[in-house]
């Protein structure tokens, strides 16, 4: 059975390699643990603004793009970590995929209801930024377990 | 749906590994299939079919909730 919208196998590695370097850079830059000044640059805008300061529509400003960089490779590397296919994939594969997403789509919702409801100001602001990748997180981490649970079971069996 | 997968399998004495080779898939869909967990497609049924040499419903059958 051929599964639709997924990245050949090899692709995972690819994902795993971009992932862990990029969470840890993202971590550091969002933290300002690092300053990486060199990534200061112009960088065209649909739409920038800044309190206090002025709009501005179409335009060049001045940005450091290390959360740009880092968020994009972090995404690109998580999906392919998350939707590359198994070394051997079958439908029963593709079914625990399926559910584990439905599942990390309730979970990342359920908690940022909770969020919306004891974070406020600066401290939303952060839950926002995790928010941007914690469906991609809960779904391989629910991916992961339910396949190693399906595995862990096998063992019982026999 | 019940089925009698572990049944056929032990007549013909092949391990879950062996079937899911043949079959060509992963040992954990036939587990979950004999431990009720998974309702394989019309696809996978009739493979199943067609190495035990028996018809699907022979193999599958609906249960009272399906």
């Amino acid at each position: 059975m051929k599964t639709k919208f997924l990245f050949p196998n090899h692709f995972k590695k690819i994902g795993w390699l971009i992932l862990i370097p990029s969470t840890i850079l993202g971590l550091l830059t969002l933290f300002e643990l690092t300053e990486l000044n060199f990534l200061e640059i112009n960088v065209f805008a649909i739409y920038s603004t800044m309190f206090p300061g002025p709009d501005t529509f179409f335009g060049i400003v001045s940005n450091n793009i290390a959360n740009e960089l880092f968020g994009i490779l972090w995404i690109i590397g998580a999906i392919l970590v998350g939707f590359s296919t198994e070394k051997h994939e079958d439908e029963f594969i593709d079914k625990t995929r399926t559910e584990s997403l439905v599942w990390s789509v309730y979970a990342n919702y359920i908690i940022l209801i909770f969020c919306m409801l004891f974070f406020y100001e600066l401290g939303f602001y952060y839950i926002m930024i995790f928010n941007m990748f914690t469906i991609l997180i809960f779904f391989i981490v629910r991916f992961r377990y339910m396949i190693y649970k399906s595995t862990k079971n096998l063992n019982h069996e026999e | 749906m019940k089925n009698n997968l572990k049944v056929e399998r032990a007549i013909k004495s092949i391990t879950q590994e062996e079937l899911a080779k043949k079959i060509g898939v992963t040992r954990q869909a036939i587990n979950s299939i004999e431990l009720k967990k998974f309702v394989p497609s019309t696809i996978l049924a009739i493979k199943l079919s067609e190495y035990f040499n028996k018809s699907v419903n022979e193999i599958f059958f609906l249960e009272d909730t399906d």
